[in-house]
C-alpha cells in the first residue's frame, strides 16, 4: 500500500514535461505529496522519488532544504508567525507567547493536543509594513494582535471559512480525513527524537542534515 | 485587498507607482484603459529594435532593484541575443531580505507592470520564455501574477505573437519553498532547476550559462516593473530623476518603530531624515531613534546621528553601508542593539546554505557567543570572538553575500554602539530599556550545536 494515493502519482508523472529539464519538477511534486499528507514521510519522498525516476537520497536532500516543507507531522492548521527583526520591533515576541497559550503548545512545531494547530517562527515574510504579521491558511494575516489571533483561532475551530481557505494552490485537494498525527511513517533514527527536538528554538539544522 | 500602506497616486516622483490604488488596477482592462498599459510593450515590439530597447534602459540608468545596484542596461547587453538555442529571463520574486515588502507592494497592487516588464526584457535579450521564481509564502501575489499573465495570454501579449509580431513570448511561474539563499542569484537558478539552492562559483556567469545551462537574464522584480516607463518616456526623462550615478526613483519598504509604516517611492538622493521623519511619520511613542538599517537587514546600521544621509547608493557607500534591498528597518532608543544583532545573526546562521565553511560555522559560532553575552556570562574574550567571526565572514571568503552580511551586522553594530556591547560582555548589565526578542541561555545551546 503507497503512502500517496494513485491520482496523485499520476500528477507527479505528468509534471516534469512542464519543465525545460525534468528535475525542476521535484518541488512541485513534494508539494503534492505534502498536500496529500500533510507532511513529508521518507515513504512518500521515496514514492516521489519513483515516480520522478529520481534517487529517493536525492529528493529527501531538496526536502530537508527548504523550510516549507515539514518532515514532522505539523498541525492540522499551522501557524507562520514572522519573528524577524521588523515583527519582533512591533511586538512579534508577545503575539508568539500568546499562540503558544491558545493553542496549548510550548515550543514550536508541537502540535495541539487536539490535532488542530501548530506553529513556527518564521523569517522575515515580506509585509514589513503590517507588522506584526503571520501566514495561516494561504493567507497573511496583518496588525496582529491577540485578540485577533483568539478570533482566528475559534473562527477555525468552529470550521468556518477563512476569507481564503482554499484559494491559491491545492484546492480541492486537501485530503477529506484531517490526519493530524500521521507519524506511523517516521523512520527510525532518521531524525532526533521528538523529545529531544522539543527543546530546540527551531528545526534543528535541517538544511545541513543531508551534506553528511 | 488590504489598504495601501505607502506611495499611490498623483505624486511628483511616483514613477512606479503613480497609478496604485487606482480601483482593480491588477486587471489587465483597468492598467490598458486607466494606466496606459501595455503601450510600452507595443511599442518596444512594433517600432524599436531589441539593442535599441537595451540602449533606452541603459541610457536611463536603471540600476538593478534587487540588492546589488547592477547597471540593467548592461546586464542586458551581456546576453548574446543571436547566439543559437533557447535563452530566458529569470526574474527574482524571491523578496525575502528582512525588512523589504516591496515586490509584493508591486506585484498586489500593478502585476501587468511586472508582465509588461518581463515580456519587453525577453524580446531586448532574445528569449521567447521567462520563469518567475517567487517565493512560496507568496500565496496572493503568487494568485495575482498568475491571473495577470493569464489575462495577457488571453489578449495574445504572451503567445505566438504578441502585438502581431512574429516572436513567441511566454511566462512561466516557479514557487520557492522557503529558503532566503534563493535570494541570491546562482542559488535561484540551482533551486529553479529542482536543486538545493546553494550558490554556483563564477563564472560562467548567469549571462553565458544560467537557468538549465543556457544564457539568462536575472533581473528582478522592481527593475523589471521600471522598464515599461523607461521605453514609454525614455530614459532620458528617467534619468533626470535621482542623482547621476544612481538615477531614477526606488520603492523604500520603511518598517519597524515608526508612525507610518509603508512603501514609500522616492527619488534617488533623497534623505533617510526625509524617508523616516516625514514619510513614514517620524518615530512612534513619543520615543528617539536609535539606529536604522538603510537596505534591508544585510545593510550595515547607521546611527541616529546619520539620518542626514542620502539615499542614493554612493552616498551610502560613503557611510560604510549600502542601498540593498531598500528595506528601511527603524528601531528606537528603547530597544538594544546587541540583541538585534543577535536576532540577525540568528537569521543569517539559521538561513546558510551550508555550502561555504566561514558561513556555515561562523553564524551559528557567532550566534553563540552572542547567547554568553546576552546571558550575562561575557568578557573581553567574546567581543574578540565576535569580531574575528565577523572578519572571517567577510572579503571574499564566501561564494555568495549571505556571509559578508552576516558579518557586516556584527561589525557596524559594534562600530556605532561599542559601549552596549561593552555593558553587556564586560559589564553584564544592559543600559537599554526593552529587549529585542528572547534569549536562550548558553546553556541550552550546548545541545544545539
Amino acid at each position: 500500500m503507497s503512502a500517496l494515493s494513485a491520482h496523485i502519482l499520476e500528477e507527479i508523472k505528468e509534471l516534469p514535461a512542464k519543465y525545460p529539464q525534468p528535475r525542476s519538477a521535484v518541488m512541485p511534486a513534494l508539494d503534492l505529496a505534502q498536500e496529500e499528507l500533510g507532511h513529508l514521510t521518507p515513504e512518500a519522498m521515496s514514492e516521489v522519488a519513483a515516480a520522478l525516476e529520481l534517487d529517493p537520497g536525492y529528493v529527501e536532500g531538496v526536502a530537508t532544504f527548504y523550510s516549507l516543507f515539514h518532515l514532522e507531522a505539523v498541525g492540522k492548521h499551522h501557524f507562520y508567525v514572522c519573528t524577524n527583526l521588523s515583527c519582533t520591533l512591533r511586538g512579534a515576541d508577545e503575539i508568539v507567547d500568546h499562540l503558544k497559550q491558545a493553542i496549548g503548545v510550548k515550543q514550536p512545531d508541537e502540535v495541539s493536543a487536539d490535532g488542530l494547530f501548530s506553529y513556527e517562527e518564521a523569517e522575515c515574510l515580506g509585509a514589513c509594513e503590517f507588522a506584526p504579521m503571520m501566514r495561516f491558511e494561504h493567507h497573511y494575516h496583518y496588525d496582529l494582535t491577540p485578540a485577533k489571533i483568539d478570533a482566528l483561532i475559534a473562527e477555525t475551530r468552529d470550521g468556518a471559512p477563512s476569507p481564503l481557505r482554499g484559494e491559491g494552490r491545492g484546492e480541492g485537494r486537501k485530503p477529506a480525513a484531517a490526519a493530524p498525527l500521521r507519524r506511523e511513517g517516521q523512520g527510525e533514527g532518521r531524525k532526533p527524537a521528538a523529545a529531544e527536538m522539543a527543546k530546540k528554538p527551531r528545526a534543528p539544522r535541517k538544511k545541513k542534515a543531508a551534506d553528511a | 485587498m488590504p489598504e495601501l500602506r505607502g506611495s499611490h497616486g498623483d505624486a511628483p516622483t511616483n514613477v512606479l507607482t503613480r497609478w496604485f490604488g487606482t480601483p482593480d488596477l491588477h486587471t489587465l482592462d483597468v492598467y490598458e484603459s486607466k494606466a496606459g498599459g501595455y503601450t510600452a510593450l507595443r511599442k518596444a515590439l512594433l517600432e524599436m529594435a531589441p539593442a535599441d530597447i537595451t540602449n533606452e534602459v541603459k541610457t536611463s540608468g536603471l540600476r538593478g532593484r534587487g540588492g546589488a545596484g547592477f547597471a540593467t542596461g548592461t546586464k542586458w547587453s551581456f546576453i548574446n541575443r543571436d547566439a543559437p538555442g533557447p535563452k530566458y529571463v529569470v526574474v527574482n520574486a524571491d523578496e525575502s531580505e528582512p525588512g523589504t515588502a516591496k515586490d509584493r507592494y508591486i506585484l498586489e497592487n500593478s502585476p501587468h507592470s511586472l508582465v509588461e516588464g518581463i515580456l519587453i526584457a525577453a524580446y531586448a535579450v532574445g528569449a521567447n520564455q521567462a520563469w518567475v521564481y517567487i517565493r512560496g509564502e507568496y500565496d496572493e501575489p503568487y494568485r495575482m501574477l498568475s491571473e495577470a499573465i493569464e489575462e495577457a495570454r488571453g489578449k495574445g501579449y504572451v503567445g505566438p505573437k504578441p502585438m502581431g509580431k512574429d516572436y513567441p513570448l511566454d511566462i512561466r511561474l516557479y514557487r520557492g519553498h522557503g529558503a532566503y539563499i534563493c535570494g541570491e542569484e546562482t542559488a535561484l537558478l540551482e533551486s529553479l532547476e529542482g536543486k538545493r539552492a546553494q550558490p554556483r562559483s563564477r563564472p560562467p556567469f548567469p549571462a553565458v550559462k544560467g537557468a538549465w545551462g543556457r544564457p539568462t537574464l536575472l533581473n528582478n522584480v522592481e527593475t523589471l516593473a521600471t522598464v515599461p516607463w523607461i521605453i514609454n518616456n525614455g530614459g532620458a526623462a528617467y534619468a533626470k530623476y535621482g542623482t547621476d550615478k544612481s538615477p531614477g526613483t526606488r520603492l523604500l519598504t520603511v518598517s519597524g518603530n515608526v508612525n507610518k509604516p509603508g512603501v514609500y517611492e522616492v527619488e534617488l538622493g533623497e534623505t533617510f531624515r526625509h524617508v523616516i521623519m516625514e514619510l513614514a511619520g517620524g518615530i512612534a511613542g513619543g520615543r528617539e531613534l536609535k539606529v536604522f538599517w538603510p537596505g534591508g537587514s544585510s545593510a550595515p546600521v547607521l546611527p541616529a546621528s546619520m539620518l542626514d544621509t542620502k539615499t542614493d547608493m554612493e552616498s551610502l557607500a560613503a557611510a560604510r553601508s549600502m542601498g540593498g534591498s531598500g528595506g528601511v528597518i527603524v528601531m528606537d532608543d528603547q530597544h538594544c542593539v546587541v540583541r538585534a544583532a543577535y536576532r540577525l545573526l540568528k537569521f543569517y546562521a539559521y538561513e546558510s546554505c551550508g555550502k561555504c565553511t566561514p558561513c556555515r560555522i561562523g553564524g551559528d559560532w557567532a550566534v553563540r557567543t552572542y547567547e554568553r553575552i546576552l546571558a550575562n556570562e561575557g568578557s573581553q574574550v567574546e567581543i574578540d570572538t565576535l569580531l574575528r567571526v565577523s572578519d572571517g565572514l567577510q572579503n571574499g571568503r564566501c561564494l555568495c553575500g549571505l556571509g559578508d552580511s552576516a558579518g557586516w551586522v556584527i561589525d557596524s553594530t559594534f562600530r556605532h554602539f561599542r559601549d552596549e556591547y561593552e555593558d553587556h560582555a564586560l559589564r553584564h548589565e544592559c543600559n537599554v530599556g526593552k529587549a529585542v526578542g528572547t534569549v536562550q541561555a548558553a546553556s541550552a545551546q550546548v545541545e544545539r550545536s
